[in-house]
């Protein structure tokens, strides 16, 4: 990994089409500016690893088990939902 | 009304039921609304059935069910997401409900994602999936309830 010590207001350039600007340093975070063209993504590490969780996670359902699991309990009723009026039941 | 959903067949849902992610979810931002559902035999897990999207349910625990010691950290811009003024610290039961999303998958234990819960307005439904500002919990928790997904 390249390692680079900036000061607040110092840029570093990816390319010819991406920097990147430290544009304040705190105690214990940075704030960084980012310019880069539309089409290329620019997220937070933490939300591209929620993201692929998440992918992954929608399938989870689709693995057979839960829904072999309901078919076979299926005397027990249909889903309710967890908040709010129940379905058929007038409010009040 | 009544939507068709992929894996739990028709649902009818009311509107006091729903909730909505003003951003949508990461990797799913299209998708703003969701019901929670849970089946009155698996007492615990939750269903977290898309609104617009057929085929797309997750399934969740309430973060306390997976760690019974559990406690939100919400960064200031989720706080305000959620309508709370930005320094506020949500009580988790009275001002939100926090789900953590599972991921069962094929010879592998099922593990719960408590880096990034839904974390859910009581009284507006309003809903986030916010990411933990400090790094306690990872995405991929190992269930040490499976009692509540299994039984």
């Amino acid at each position: 990994m390249l390692v680079i010590r900036r000061h607040p207001g110092e840029t570093i350039l990816i390319g010819d089409q991406i920097e990147l600007e430290v544009i304040e340093c705190g105690h214990n975070r940075v704030k960084l500016g980012i310019r880069a063209p539309q089409h290329i993504p620019v997220m937070r590490g933490e939300v591209m690893l929620t993201r692929e969780q998440n992918i992954s996670a929608s399938q989870s359902i689709a693995g057979g088990a839960i829904p072999a699991m309901l078919g076979r309990r299926a005397r027990g009723g249909p889903v309710v939902p967890l908040l709010g009026e129940a379905p058929g039941v007038e409010p009040g | 009304m009544t939507y068709q959903t992929a894996h739990l067949g028709p649902i009818t849902v009311d509107e006091s039921s729903t909730i909505e992610f003003p951003e949508g979810l990461p990797g799913f931002e299209e998708c703003r609304r969701f019901v929670p559902l849970h089946h009155p035999e698996h007492a615990g897990l939750l269903f977290l059935q898309s609104l617009e999207r057929a085929e797309l349910c997750f399934l969740a625990l309430p973060v306390r069910a997976v760690r019974a010691d559990y406690s939100l950290a919400l960064s200031a811009d989720d706080t305000a997401l959620l309508g709370f003024p930005e320094d506020y610290r949500p009580a988790l039961g009275s001002d939100v409900l926090a789900l953590a999303i599972l991921s069962l998958e094929e010879g592998r234990m099922p593990t719960a994602n408590l880096l990034a819960p839904v974390v859910i307005h009581c009284l507006t439904r309003r809903a986030v999936q916010a990411i933990r500002p400090d790094r306690r919990y990872g995405c991929r928790e190992l269930l040490e309830v499976e009692e509540a997904v299994c039984s």
